[in-house]
């Protein structure tokens, strides 16, 4: 059984289409993370789930049941909003408390809940706060109390950290995770930071225009990306895409990028492609540029961007950026001198040149 | 060496920021040309004052004037009805406007809103003269349609306007009709200001559209109403003064004439132009105090002020 079921789900405003027939199926206690560019339709896609927009086609299912018609009061769903739409009249109790007094819960009851809710989320002592009094990680945190409080089955979040700095961001992206991992409440979470896609995430939906790019867990997404999108995506920096042509043999396939002759995977895509043009992807991560492999790839470097234990190599490959990320551990001194850079066969990503999609992975 | 420096700090903010400066001139001259300069004038409801001998010129006779006011019963009719015509039109006049941008807010047909919003703010561009014509018209007790109406029902005409007992239902209700309307525009402005997403969340959280409208709507716009709120209340002594000239005749000053009107007949039509003013003066001190005061609750209980 699927807690939320998205199938063939369709939005438009006049004739723009904004979400192009998805599916997607949310399992009960999963954390789901849509991401994707701005304008892709990942939040659009929220607020069908949530009611708050208009189903143009297709359907979504909340524990098994067809919600298109329900009233989103009646979905038992909670949303947290990135600009947390606190109710600036109230104090911290009375919103958290708003949604069980719309709904008429006794108020010994809701006393009880506001004081449980407050105490999970570290809030007892602002109770009496009014919104204005509270600095911006507070104030998520009220927003969150508030979803919490009404026990839904699914909590839904819009970018709910987009307004925090960059610090607070990741401490609350900590107390959501641990949040998600005391309550189990299944989740699906919208925002453009791939960062807090990767750390939050049981899985990850990547979104682009309308259409689910791919949906996998953060390492399946790193390590096996779909299509080119979903590797300049994902990863930070992202994957290094570099145009080439495919030589050698069907069993030792080679990309020629300018004059240099990367091998590649022997995978069967390849064989009948010999001659034509493809997209190499590597990982900054997988350029070695300290092991002297057998064949060397030859770069020039344009400038070092130290990070501390990490540091970005900035160099061109045939005329294209290419960037290189490596350790500063006992090689500090000669970062400035790398000119070349190794890499594991099986750690090089083949894309078609035309639709993007990578080659060796069947019709993931 | 402190005073120095602020002196030299305005001069340098004076300097660097005098295109906006320039911007307020003309107001600030148009305050001391028509409110301030002619404050002058005030220092006659304490003189004798004549025309030939001018302002200066008038002999001082103290509180003289002021004495004559409060035992004249006319004024003391008149601050009466200037207080109960006030406490009318603020119970019935005050919460019109904003139950009608309430009321706009819910209406979600565009044209439909558009056209409603259109005939009810028409009134507040007709001159007084017409919109008194028009009532006048309308409580004739001959051709006005208020009789015609009662007429279908058995009820002797009546003299609407005649009638002291009439005059203030007629008057606030004519100022509702007039103003409520365009006063409607600063609250929808307000409601306009609230932030979307409280009511999304609202909705998830099951709140209807009542809900909504008391717990959030009006909890929002409630600066803004108190601000209109201290506004109203200093002008608690400035009835709408053209409207009860044309409304009103000696037959109902029993219940019409207000100290505007007062200080109008007297000063003007009568030539006591020191004892016009010290009535007129009086006015203005208590609706300088009445402003004052509701400033200071405002923000004591509500952190919202003129100033």
């Amino acid at each position: 059984m699927s807690s939320v079921k998205l199938s063939q789900l369709v939005k438009k405003y006049g004739n723009l289409e904004v979400v192009k027939a998805i599916d997607l199926e949310v399992q009960p206690h999963e954390f789901v993370v849509l991401v994707g560019p701005s304008g892709c339709g990942k939040s659009t896609t929220l607020r069908m789930i949530a009611g708050l927009e208009e189903i143009t086609g297709g359907s979504v299912s909340i524990e098994e049941r067809v919600v298109n018609r329900v009233a989103p009061k009646d979905r038992d769903v909670a949303m947290v909003f990135q600009n947390y739409a606190l109710y600036p009249h109230l104090n911290v109790a009375e919103n958290i408390a708003f949604g069980l007094r719309i709904r008429k819960t006794p108020k010994a009851e809701v006393t009880t809940m506001v004081a449980e809710v407050a105490e999970i989320l570290g809030l007892t002592d602002y109770l009496h706060r009014r919104p204005a009094e509270l600095s911006g990680g507070q104030r998520q945190r009220v927003a969150m109390g508030r979803a919490i409080v009404r026990h839904p089955k699914v909590f839904l979040f819009d970018e709910p950290l987009s307004n925090l700095d960059a610090k607070l961001r990741s401490q609350m992206r900590a107390e959501i995770k641990r949040l998600h991992k005391r309550l189990e409440v299944t989740s699906i979470y919208v925002t453009h930071d791939q960062v807090e896609a990767m750390t939050l995430a049981d899985r990850i939906v990547v979104m682009n225009d309308g259409i689910i790019e791919q949906v996998g867990t953060p390492m399946d997404l790193f390590l096996n990306p779909a299509n080119t999108f979903v590797a300049g995506f994902i990863g930070s920096p992202p994957m290094n895409q570099l145009p080439a042509r495919v030589g050698g043999t069907a069993e030792a396939p080679t990309a020629e990028i300018a004059d240099q002759l990367l091998p590649l995977p022997p995978l069967p895509e390849l064989a009948e492609r010999i001659g034509a043009q493809v997209t190499v992807g590597i990982r900054p991560e997988h350029a070695n540029v300290h092991k002297q492999g057998t064949n060397p790839i030859k770069v020039e470097l344009e400038l070092v961007e130290t990070l501390g234990s990490e540091a970005l190599l900035h160099t061109t490959l045939a005329e294209k950026p290419f960037i290189i990320k490596t350790e500063t551990e006992g090689y500090y001194d000669m970062l400035h001198d790398v000119s070349s850079f190794t890499v594991n066969t099986d750690q090089v990503k083949v894309f078609d040149a035309d639709t993007g999609r990578v080659f060796g992975q069947g019709a993931a | 060496m402190e005073k120095e420096t602020r002196l030299q700090r305005i001069i340098f903010h004076l300097r660097r920021e005098w295109q906006i400066y320039a911007m307020l001139l003309p107001t600030i001259i148009w305050f001391i040309v028509f409110l301030y300069k002619p404050m002058y004038g005030l220092q006659i409801a304490f003189k004798d004052y004549s025309i030939f001998r001018g302002v200066a010129a008038s002999p001082w006779v103290g509180l003289e004037h002021f004495e004559h006011l409060f035992s004249n019963d006319q004024f003391i009719r008149a601050v009466w009805n200037t207080i109960k015509i006030s406490a009318l039109n603020l119970v019935f006049g005050f919460p019109a406007p904003i139950i009608l941008a309430l009321m706009f807010n819910e209406i979600l047909h565009a044209t439909y809103k558009k056209t409603a919003q259109t005939i009810v703010y028409l009134p507040h561009f007709i001159s007084s003269v017409i919109i008194a014509g028009i009532v006048i018209t309308a409580f004739s007790p001959s051709v006005g349609i208020v009789n015609t109406v009662l007429g279908w029902f058995g009820i002797d005409s009546i003299y609407f306007l005649t009638k002291p007992e009439w005059f203030r239902p007629i008057f606030v209700g004519t100022g509702i009709w007039q103003e409520a309307g365009f006063g409607s525009i600063v609250f929808l402005a307000a409601i306009a200001g609230v932030n979307p997403s409280l009511y999304e969340s609202a909705v998830v959280d099951g709140a209807n559209r009542w809900q909504m409208m008391w717990r959030i709507t009006i909890p929002s716009i409630l600066p803004t109403i108190l601000i209109m709120l201290i506004i109203r209340i200093g002008n608690i002594m400035e009835v709408s003064f053209e409207l009860i000239i044309l409304l009103y005749q000696p037959a109902t000053y029993e219940t019409a004439d207000v100290v505007n009107t007062f200080v109008y007949r007297q000063g003007l039509q009568s030539g006591r132009y020191d004892f016009a003013a010290a009535a007129g003066l009086f006015n203005a001190v208590v609706a300088f105090v009445l402003v004052m005061v509701a400033n200071t609750l405002s923000r004591r209980y509500s952190r919202t002020s003129l100033w």
